[in-house]
């Protein structure tokens, strides 16, 4: 899976290309939480060339959710393709996760 | 005319993955199968391919993991056979989902996915080896409550 990192008006954004599975999510947690450790405070994943999502990418999104709340951070999660936001679904993320429609979306919500 | 049966040996080792998705869709799209359906089964195989490396073996050797995929009818068949300790996934836990993000466990969360896309999730025990068939009905569109045995 491809990571592109950029920043706007201070909010760290991640554009996912490939799929995140047990395999490429671990990479994906360590650049995460290395700018959670450097003091990102808000967060955007843009989900748009995401394929592929398994419980390990779940895992990550979830964790780093909770780490940034901790420190009265947010992310927000844009962009997902119909079958990878199902698995949020079947998950019953949906229900506590900031999932919105498009990259201006998220930004608004910062 | 397409082949209704395929089998794979995948080794123990997350970087599979990518193996079992080609695999999977090589043969999924041979029969013209949705990518949905595609996708779903993809993603049931890989939450237990991923469990029985995590906690299936109990040394640090390569072992091997036999995929069968077979269309019998409207019913997708998948057999995945390992050598590993005795390991029941369909056992584990399924997490409470009502919970709020704070109080939220993420155990059993893979199981609950692969029970969800499959019709029927199955393990039995046979000479050493765990042995879990799955049932995929290919004309459902959406996940409903599944049967679970074992």
């Amino acid at each position: 899976m491809e990571i592109i990192e950029e920043s706007q008006s201070g909010i760290n954004i991640y554009r996912l290309n490939g799929r995140l599975d047990s395999n490429t999510s671990q990479g994906f947690e360590k650049k995460i939480f290395q700018a959670i450790d450097d003091g990102s405070k808000s967060m955007i994943i843009d989900f748009k060339n995401l394929d592929y999502i398994s419980s390990a990418g779940l895992r990550v999104i979830l964790k780093a959710t909770k780490a940034l709340k901790r420190e009265d951070g947010a992310i927000m999660l844009c962009d997902m393709q119909d079958y990878v936001k199902e698995v949020f679904e079947i998950a019953g993320f949906d229900s506590f996760l900031p999932i919105v429609g498009t990259m201006d979306d998220a930004l608004n919500a910062f | 005319m397409a082949k209704n049966k395929v089998s794979f040996k995948l080794k123990s080792n997350l970087s599979e993955l990518d193996a079992l998705c080609q695999n999977l869709e090589k043969f999924g799209q041979s029969l013209g199968l949705s990518k949905k359906c595609i996708f779903e089964a993809n993603l049931a195989l890989d939450e237990l391919f991923t469990n029985i490396i995590s906690y299936g073996f109990d040394d640090k050797n390569e072992h091997t993991i036999k995929i069968t995929i077979s269309l019998q009818n409207d019913e997708l068949v998948f057999n995945i056979e390992d050598d590993g300790i005795p390991f029941n996934p369909t056992k584990v836990e399924t997490p409470d989902l009502e919970c709020t993000i704070e109080e939220c466990r993420i155990g059993g969360l893979g199981i609950h996915l692969a029970k969800n896309l499959m019709d029927a999730v199955c393990y039995q025990r046979c000479k050493d080896k765990n042995i879990l068939t799955l049932k995929k009905n290919i004309k459902e569109t959406h996940p409903q409550k599944k049967k679970v045995e074992g």
